[in-house]
Order: C-alpha cells, then sequence, then structure tokens
C-alpha cells in the first residue's frame, strides 16, 4: 500500500497526463526495434568516411583518432567498440551496433560508427559492383 | 509604520528576491552533488536541480522558473568550467526546452496540473531539447534519435521523482509564514481528500 501512496500526491490532471505520457513512451521503443539488420559498418570521423567493412566478416580493426587508437571488433553481424583512449568509456558502453542507423559515437575521439545498408540490398549492390 | 500596505507588498517583493537566490543557491548545491556522484551511465542523470525550479514555479510564477534554471545553468557550468562548450549547450538546450514546456504546461492547465504533471513535462522536454541540440553541433546523424526512447523512459521517472520531491518541499515550505502571502498549490487538501491510504 505505501509503494503506491505517491499516486495520491498526483492531482487526476496529472494521472491523465502519465498515463498518457507512459504509452507515448513504450509506443517510442518500438522505433528501433523495428529496424532492419544492416550489412556494412562505415566509420566516419570528421564527416570523412575512414573505414568500411561487411558486418559479416568477423574482424577486429584500429583506428586511428585525435586521442590514439579505437578498436573495433566486428563478430556476430554486429560492431561494437572494444577500447578506445577516451576518458569516460561512453562509447564502449554503448554496446553493440547492427541495425541499420545504429551509431556508436566516440566523441573525444572524434569517431563515428554508423551501421547501413539492408540484409537484402547486399545482392543488389554487388550485383552492381559486379558490372 | 506610515503605510502597511506599501511596506508589505515590498516585504514580499523582498522576501521574493531572497527566496530565490536561495532556490539558485541550492539547484547549484543540488547539481554539483549530482555531477560529483560516480554515475554508471554518464548520459543518464535525474536533475535534482529541477526540483527548486519546479519550487520556483508553483511558488513564485513562470518567470521565476526561467531565473532559477537559467541561473542554475550558467553558474553550474561556470563552476565545472564548461561555460561555452558542447556540454554547456547541451544543458543550456535542455532547459531551455524544458522551462518552455513546464511554463506553457503550468499556464495552459493552471490549477489542474500539479508539480509531478509539471516535472515529467519537463524532464520529456529537456531530454528532446538535448537529443536536439547533440544533434544539431555534436553529431549530425538521424540515428541518434535511436536513444530517444530510453532517454524518454528515464525522463519519464526522473520527472516523477522530482515531482514528488518538489510536491514534499512545497508542503513544507508553506507551512511557514514566509510563505503565507502567496497562492498556494493545495492540490493535495482540495481536489482529492483522503481516500485511504
Amino acid at each position: 500500500m505505501k509503494a503506491i501512496g505517491w499516486v495520491k500526491r498526483l492531482t487526476p490532471f496529472d494521472r491523465k497526463l502519465l498515463l498518457v505520457v507512459t504509452v507515448i513512451v513504450v509506443f517510442s521503443f518500438l522505433l528501433p526495434l523495428s529496424q532492419k539488420r544492416g550489412s556494412r559498418v562505415v566509420v566516419r570521423a570528421d564527416d570523412r568516411i575512414v573505414f568500411v567493412a561487411p558486418l559479416a566478416k568477423e574482424q577486429q580493426v584500429e583506428l586511428e583518432g585525435p586521442l590514439g587508437i579505437t578498436v573495433l571488433k566486428v563478430e556476430n553481424g554486429g560492431v561494437r567498440v572494444k577500447s578506445s583512449p577516451c576518458s569516460q568509456k561512453v562509447c564502449i558502453h554503448m554496446g553493440e551496433a547492427r541495425h541499420v542507423g545504429d551509431l556508436l559515437a566516440c566523441v573525444p575521439n572524434q569517431l563515428v560508427i554508423t551501421i547501413e545498408g539492408e540484409d537484402t540490398g547486399e545482392d543488389a549492390e554487388f550485383d552492381f559492383i559486379s558490372r | 509604520m506610515t503605510l502597511s500596505a506599501v511596506d508589505s507588498h515590498e516585504l514580499e517583493q523582498v522576501r521574493r528576491r531572497v527566496f530565490l537566490a536561495l532556490f539558485v543557491a541550492l539547484a547549484v548545491a543540488l547539481h554539483t552533488v549530482e555531477v560529483l556522484l560516480p554515475n554508471p551511465l554518464p548520459w543518464f542523470r535525474i536533475g535534482l536541480a529541477n526540483i527548486l525550479a519546479l519550487t520556483a514555479l508553483f511558488s513564485y510564477g513562470i518567470q521565476a522558473l526561467w531565473i532559477v534554471s537559467i541561473s542554475r545553468i550558467l553558474i553550474g557550468s561556470l563552476i565545472f568550467g564548461n561555460l561555452f562548450a558542447p556540454g554547456f549547450l547541451l544543458s543550456l538546450g535542455g532547459g531551455i526546452a524544458a522551462n518552455i514546456l513546464m511554463g506553457l504546461g503550468y499556464k495552459v492547465w493552471y490549477g489542474k496540473i500539479g508539480p509531478v504533471g509539471v516535472s515529467v513535462l519537463g524532464a520529456l522536454g529537456h531530454v528532446t531539447g538535448q537529443l536536439l541540440i547533440a544533434w544539431l553541433v555534436v553529431i549530425r546523424h538521424p540515428s541518434i534519435w535511436m536513444l530517444l526512447p530510453f532517454f524518454l523512459l528515464f525522463a519519464l521517472i526522473s520527472g516523477i521523482v522530482n515531482g514528488l520531491a518538489a510536491d514534499y518541499l512545497l508542503g513544507s515550505l508553506y507551512q511557514h509564514p514566509a510563505f503565507s502571502g502567496l497562492k498556494r498549490w493545495t492540490a493535495q487538501t482540495k481536489d482529492h481528500p483522503e481516500e485511504g491510504i
């Protein structure tokens, strides 16, 4: 009973507002879930592309930024930052990126890692290149 | 002694200034404590300073809200030395967006909306404003908006926590004679009397 005691401090309007906001927050989670799996990882430094690789191929790469070397690990169709010279390690805590539009960023080392291309679009692209 | 009406009005003005200064000082202190506490998720903060901004809003109105929150952001970033750095722009953008939403919510639903409602609106505005600034200034990439759901969920929780804290604070402040001249926030006593706990 004590756990719901705080609800008493809400006005009737507050309760309705909370309900609406909760529904909006729940629906906002459908946004990333609807994302398709990506096919390649693209790393940008200062808006220049410095590295592109398919997600299907497992590998570990070292990328040079202003602070030093950031190590990226590509495995199981996803990519994550394995080690970074930055102080807060936000990029490592961001975990793995595998869906189209997913983003890992190491702001101190000025590296932005994004996932591009849909799984199904891969064949079409190979056709284009082979021509 | 001579003109008691003018005197009490002036007294109210002085009180307002003194209490706003105290609110700003407390907000800066809370913000400092919060930043210094170890935090496993550097991107997520409860924003305890907003308790004082909410208290100012419900005691002295929308202008007081802006005074407390903008002063807090300016003084807070002076203390941590990141004035006009990207982190400061994030705070400022979030603060302005939060204040606009809180002010609007307070004005539009005046008398119906309580501290918790305003606080939740402010928290949602804060994360949205921060992400907007992050997108414009730091990372110009649309996928940054994929973080929005997690920020919104955290904002909802921290908004409720701050709103409740402000509600308790307002409740105890109003018992003090120094606040007797104020229009009071009386949601608990008026709109829903004791319904059993």
